[in-house]
């Protein structure tokens, strides 16, 4: 395998792992380095497959690859002697990394564990729709008042804005109000406590190693 | 309003006054100083809806009067004045610090719009506040820090037959003692308030040096709050709600498999040994007739040992602690040597507590009850 271009690089004939990705990129693999190719060419680029002419067929090349960058004319050459897998999928349209996945365990868990809000709380549902989106738990307090609940892995000023945003439309439905607010977040930062306290909205520090069941490194004592 | 105060004694009185007011407040009201000047006295407030502090001190009022400015700012303009006496006086909507030759004009805030401060009037107890002062400290250190669990942030008070407990956990460790407790006339046992930690920490700083303290616990039907009081100081704060858990229990009656340290010279060996371990591990001890050896596993870079004096009765026993908990405990004893007893267990999977005591020699017991409870991790190896 030859670059050529802004830097030239050879890697020398081995057992490689070579990726082709539908944006037109080529990666070369080998078994290490975790996800970073020995080599690569970044999109755009044009992908060929050359004659392999006499002195490189006598030397054992049965396959030429030239890829070449379309902006700055880099050059990737691979001659491949052995082919010993080769397959081709399709992997359809990418739904994008899912960050808050805690936020959503962290709802469920606290649907289910309804009581870390205090004694007499019961849950009336998960996703209480409103006009402006949907309220994390919607429950009820041991008098029976509406609790809105809003559930942030890092509880931010936002997160209090938000909630408080759900607690004005809802404190409009006679059915529902009054709405109390509970602000519930693995770490609230300080200046979210202060604005969140000082509208009226309860903040409630949550233990998600606690709440799915992980021990935490020391022994404790009850 | 027109006062002459002495310098020092005022600077004390505001540094006071400020010491327990709000990181931030959403009420810019509330991080001011209350002053009021009338009949030859002088009293200084402050007040967040949370805790409260009062101080009086003499002055020379020539015209009486309100005012209120920032607490932090006339704090920190009462530690730099010059040594001369201070005259205050107001000036239309302002308020003007003169002493020596050093001038100040401040803004003041509305006074109307201040709110009144909890007064409490029946005294429950008193207690010494040397005493007091260091009880708090040795307890404190085991409070949860940690907003969670809001009733473990808080140190409990648990008045009983002329004795005062405080009790403060982390659910890793427990800490106990108690101290004198006069109620006079009337009987107050049974009575409990729990405290922040934090608030508690620094009333027994403030009155460490007052010879008594006053304590009233007000129960009333939408407040609950505790007063400490002297030398025309007063604290007020609301109390935690909720029940503390009943962490008494926890503690055995009696242990006869212990061993005596002595507590430098542990809390030396424990910080060396510590150094190669990495963060939140735990340090094992082996206890045997000839000592106690402090091991650290740490990684496959470093390890250590040492072994050190110590005095064992009963069977060999080894522990696996996390070194910052038993430092604190170590900390807190407050005397030369310490008693570290092992209680047993049926539980296998949990080890028995270890209880930490004060001695004065190798056989002599403390002065004091205080009690130190630590959970041990399982064993590894």
């Amino acid at each position: 395998m030859d670059y050529a271009g802004r830097l030239s690089a050879h890697l020398p004939l081995a057992t490689r792992l070579l990726v082709l990705k539908g944006d037109g990129s080529v990666l070369v693999h080998s078994d290490s380095l975790s996800y970073k190719p020995l080599n690569w060419m970044s999109p755009p680029a044009t992908f060929a497959i050359e004659e392999v002419d006499e002195e490189r067929a006598s030397a054992g090349v049965i396959e030429l690859w030239r890829v070449t960058h379309t902006k700055t004319a880099d050059l990737l050459v691979i001659s491949i002697h052995e082919i010993l897998h080769d397959s081709s999928h399709e992997l359809g349209v990418d739904p994008g990394l899912q960050k808050d996945g805690v936020e959503a365990d962290l709802q469920r868990l606290l649907a289910e564990q309804i009581e870390l809000l205090g004694d007499g709380f019961a849950l009336v549902r998960r996703e209480y729709m409103t006009a402006i989106g949907p309220v994390d738990i919607l429950a009820r307090d041991a008098s029976g008042a509406s609790v809105a609940v809003e559930i942030k892995r890092r509880g931010d000023i936002d997160g209090v804005e938000q909630l408080t945003r759900y607690l004005e439309l809802m404190n409009r439905d006679p059915l529902l109000a009054p709405v109390t607010g509970v602000f519930a977040a693995q770490e609230i930062k300080p200046q979210a406590r202060t604005l969140a306290e000082d509208r009226g909205i309860r903040c409630v520090v949550l233990d998600y190693d606690a709440m799915r069941g992980l021990e935490s490194g020391h022994a404790r004592l009850f | 309003m027109k006062f002459h105060v002495n310098r020092d004694v005022f600077s004390e009185a505001v540094s006071f006054a400020v010491k327990l007011l709000p990181q931030r407040t959403t009420q810019p009201i509330l991080s001011g100083v209350l002053l009021e000047a009338s009949g030859g006295a002088l009293t200084l407030s402050s007040f967040d809806y949370e805790v409260s502090s009062r101080t009086e001190i003499a002055a020379e009022v020539d015209e009486d009067g309100t005012a209120l400015v920032s607490g932090r700012l006339l704090a920190e303009i009462a530690s730099r004045l010059p040594n001369a006496p201070v005259e205050f006086s107001t000036d239309e909507g302002r308020i003007v610090v003169s002493c020596g030759s050093a001038k100040f004009t401040l803004l003041s805030m509305p006074v109307e719009e201040y709110p009144t401060l909890p007064q409490v009037e029946d005294r429950t107890g008193v207690i010494p506040a040397e005493e007091f002062a260091a009880a708090v400290s040795q307890v404190a250190v085991a409070a949860s820090r940690d907003d969670v669990t809001p009733v473990i942030t808080g140190v409990q008070l648990e008045v009983g037959d002329n004795k005062l407990s405080l009790i403060a956990t982390d659910r890793y460790r427990v800490a106990v003692r108690e101290i004198d407790w006069d109620s006079g006339a009337a009987s107050a046992e049974g009575t409990a308030a729990l405290i922040p930690a934090r608030t508690l920490s620094e009333v027994g700083k403030t009155f460490a040096g007052s010879g008594t303290v006053a304590v009233s616990i007000v129960r009333s039907d939408d407040r609950e709050l505790i007063a400490f009081s002297a030398d025309k100081r007063t604290v007020t704060s609301l109390l935690i709600k909720g029940n503390f858990p009943p962490v008494k229990r926890l503690f055995p009656d009696d242990v006869e498999n212990y061993a005596v340290v002595n507590t430098a010279d542990l809390i030396e060996a424990t910080r060396r040994v510590s150094l190669v371990l990495e963060r939140e591990a735990a340090l094992r001890f082996s206890f045997s007739i000839d000592g106690v050896t402090l091991e650290a596993a740490g990684s496959e870079q470093a390890q250590a040992s040492e072994t050190i004096e110590a005095h064992l009765h009963g069977e060999d026993t080894v522990v696996s602690l996390k070194p910052s908990f038993l430092l604190d405990g170590l900390g807190a004893v407050h005397s030369e040597f310490v008693r570290m007893s092992f209680t047993k267990t049926d539980n296998p999977n949990k080890p028995g507590p270890v209880l930490i005591t004060s001695q004065s020699s190798k056989d002599q017991p403390g002065a004091d009850d205080y009690k130190y409870l630590l959970q041990p991790n399982l064993l590894l190896r």
